[in-house]
């Protein structure tokens, strides 16, 4: 055995050990498997097609559905479809969305895992930093490339380099319960376009005795702060590393948050909250920053009548949403077939199959016309021109719980929104140069 | 020639003892490998890897103490210590208070002792998420919370609970005691039924108190599981992560930020495997350190075991 392959052997044990530690928390977590199951990675065949390509790829993604049928069968013809067509082998495994990062280093550490694999932008850069995913530049051609919404594009390309194909996109607009609006006696068709026409809502349903609006502040600021911060045409950090959370722009979005909780527009538990579904599902809620899952949520239990408004503005229009994409791994033995795979799986027509049946957004246009029929997902799909997926750096991640704090710290009256945007400011510098 | 003497006579009786017990060794074969692979191999990595960087791909690079150093500069990790030292207070002696309370309920011969056995045990094998679910119900820091409805009944305040700095760490500790008391239970149960009845009779016929029958027989006979219970309390104490990472995402502020969180956030979040690797070990330190502690002053009787 080299010296390599044994050093890879026990750093897998180390992250086995670290995994361990976290064995409670992940007891609970189900996995639920309804596709084929077989883990072994890109070993060659001698099995040869037309398109020059050969041997076998393991794809790993989460469910994307409640356990719908549609979905395992889905993958079946996929992989059955994409091999009749190359002639590569598909192994589909799904691994469950907690802990994805545990089981997937885990297996890049031992040599393993998979040849393709789903992740969001806010990890891309990191991975592509710690060269764990593959540069499929190469590999795609700005052709292949044309027919897919700019953003997405963005959200998966770093420095100049393409490390992921998106395959579904979300964007999150304010969800309005409409029985609220009607005892307030406001027009639908005139809801708040701007932060001041939305405070002035805002107050209006709390002397009616409802909360204006939802804010998870144990959660990710994806769906808090920034949101916030990008409207008030403030950044966090650009890629050259300068730090621009304290800036005045950037800071009026801390003041906003501090003046929904002080003003008890947001829930008293909004320091620490991780959701607020059953306030807002309970009527208590006058809006959420939702996505295609609230809408299809609501459409399903019916808790009220809803309207969704376009996203808010202040010096710009903007909002949070995710793209999800698939990446290769750095350590394929098979990076060609994993990048067509890549290519296939995101094709309009995959695309149409992957989103109708998961109900997210399709990140090619022409894709788009699955929602013609579906009034809210139609209209959803229409403000993803507005969605930024988050702070896409490397240390992307990382920031979060550095701002989060400060927040928590800002709404609990410890500090005033400029300390907080300072403090996290001093975080991030020191965390990006350490 | 004395030191062949006492080597020759060492070899002998390691001899005379596999022949004693060939079988018990042979038997523990698996485990001594399983243990050596999976326990002591990746301890000891774990410790090369506090020396290196590594990407996860490709070799470590030896990068000397800078990891340790870093670990004297961190702020939060510091607060990761020291918030898992409060809740390790908040949390061993009402576990162990509670278990033997519960235990001392079904030994006492209550009617249905059954019943209550199963109910205080219920906590242990439920879900941790489904308990973690229905305590974020209950201390929802809004004034339609469950325990800020009833607290409203007696005129206090509605808090914050899991959103105070002051309160949170008091929550999960709650949690996790409300957890795992019926494990200590068990424990303290398995005491209580070894004790000799005829202490008990003596101490009657001598005239004690049931309370003071209590303080002076049953708490010193329980002392082997004192000792037990202390260790294994305190080392799930140090260990304490799920709460955190499913209630309120080590916040706020920091405040139910604990090792384990922490080392879990710079492993599987930040990517920085050496550097949780550093902080496992200031966990491994801390908890031999305690447990080294403990021995010393509960656990010098030799008849703890």
């Amino acid at each position: 055995m080299s010296n390599t392959i044994f050093k890879r052997l026990g750093l897998l044990f180390l992250v086995l050990v670290l995994s361990v530690v976290m064995a409670a928390c992940s007891e609970d977590e189900t996995t639920s498997t309804n596709a084929d199951t077989d883990t072994d990675s890109g070993s060659a065949s001698t099995d040869t097609d037309s398109s020059g390509l050969s041997g076998e790829i393991t794809v790993w993604a989460h469910p994307y559905t409640d356990g719908s049928t549609g979905e395992g069968d889905m993958w079946k013809t996929f992989a059955s479809d994409f091999e009749a067509e190359t002639g590569v082998k598909v192994n589909f495994e799904q691994i469950p969305w907690a802990n994805r990062d545990q089981k997937i280093l885990t297996a890049l550490a031992a040599g393993q895992g998979p040849d393709v694999f789903y992740v969001i932008p806010d990890q891309m850069p990191q991975y592509a930093e710690q060269q764990l995913i593959l540069d499929i530049s190469q590999y795609v051609t700005d052709e292949e490339l044309s027919g897919f919404v700019p953003t997405a594009i963005e959200a998966t390309s770093w420095k100049g380099k393409q490390y992921g194909m998106p395959i579904l996109q979300t964007a999150e607009s304010l969800i309005y319960n409409k029985d609220i609006l009607t005892e307030l006696g406001v027009d639908e068709n005139s809801l708040p376009t701007t932060w001041d026409e939305f405070k002035a809502l805002a107050e209006k349903a709390k002397a009616a005795g409802y909360y204006a609006f939802s804010y998870a502040g144990g959660g990710s600021l994806n769906n808090t702060l920034y949101p916030f911060l990008w409207q008030a045409g403030g950044n966090v950090i650009d890629e050259d590393n300068n730090i621009l959370i304290n800036k005045p722009e950037a800071v009026k979005s801390f003041e906003l948050i501090n003046e929904m909780y002080t003003k008890g527009w947001i829930p008293q538990d909004s320091v620490t909250a991780l959701d607020h579904d059953s306030l807002y599902l309970g009527g208590k809620l006058l809006a959420i920053n939702g996505s295609g899952i609230s809408v299809n949520r609501l459409l399903d239990e019916k808790p009220f009548e809803f309207v969704i408004a376009p996203p808010l503005k202040d010096a710009e229009q903007l909002t949070y949403g995710t793209v999800g994409m698939f990446v290769g791994s750095a350590i394929s033995k098979n990076p060609e077939a994993a990048a067509e795979f890549m290519k296939y799986v995101t094709n309009t027509e995959n695309q149409r199959t992957f989103n109708n049946i998961t109900q997210y957004i399709p990140t090619r246009d022409e894709a788009k016309d699955i929602f013609d029929s579906q009034q809210y997902m139609a209209q959803l799909a229409g403000y993803t021109e507005f969605a930024k997926p988050g702070v896409i750096h490397p240390e992307g991640r990382n920031i979060m719980p550095l701002v989060q704090a400060e927040i928590q710290a800002m709404l609990e009256g410890k500090q005033s929104p400029q300390e907080a945007a300072d403090k996290a400011a001093e975080a991030i510098d020191k965390l990006i140069n350490k | 020639m004395t030191s062949t003497t006492s080597k020759q006579s060492f070899s002998a009786r390691i001899k005379r003892e596999l022949n004693k017990n060939l079988l018990v060794y042979v038997v523990l074969i698996p485990v001594i490998i399983h243990f050596l692979i999976f326990q002591i191999y990746p301890f000891a990595l774990s410790f090369y890897l506090t020396f290196h960087d590594w990407k996860i791909i490709g070799d470590p690079e030896f990068v000397g103490l800078k990891h340790w150093k870093n670990l004297f500069d961190d702020e939060i990790a510091w607060k990761a210590i020291w918030n898992t030292v409060k809740f390790s207070i908040y949390y061993i002696v009402p576990t162990m208070a509670l278990g033997l309370i519960l235990a001392v309920i079904i030994n006492s011969g209550v009617k249905y002792s059954g019943f209550f056995k199963g109910l205080f045990f219920l906590p242990v094998v439920t879900s941790f998420v489904i308990i973690a679910g229905i305590w974020g119900w209950l201390f929802r820091g809004t004034e339609d919370g469950f325990i800020n409805y009833l607290i409203g009944f007696v005129g206090i305040d509605p808090q914050l609970f899991l959103s105070s700095s002051s309160q949170a760490l008091l929550v999960l500790a709650g949690l996790s005691i409300f957890k795992v008391a019926g494990t200590t239970m068990i424990y303290y149960y398995a005491g209580l039924q070894s004790i000799d009845r005829q202490l008990y009779e003596a101490a009657r016929i001598d005239g004690a108190s049931p309370w003071k029958i209590f303080w002076k027989v049953t708490f010193p006979m329980l002392k082997p599981i004192h000792f037990y219970v202390a260790i294994t309390t305190t080392i799930g104490s140090f260990q304490i992560f799920d709460s955190a990472f499913l209630l309120t995402n080590g916040g706020p502020n920091y405040s139910t930020t604990t090792i384990v969180y922490y080392l879990y956030h710079q492993g599987f979040t930040s990517l920085n495997l050496s550097y949780a690797a550093v902080l496992s070990y200031v966990l491994f330190f801390i908890i031999l350190i305690i447990a080294l502690i403990q021995r010393k002053y509960i656990g010098k009787d030799p008849n703890y075991y």
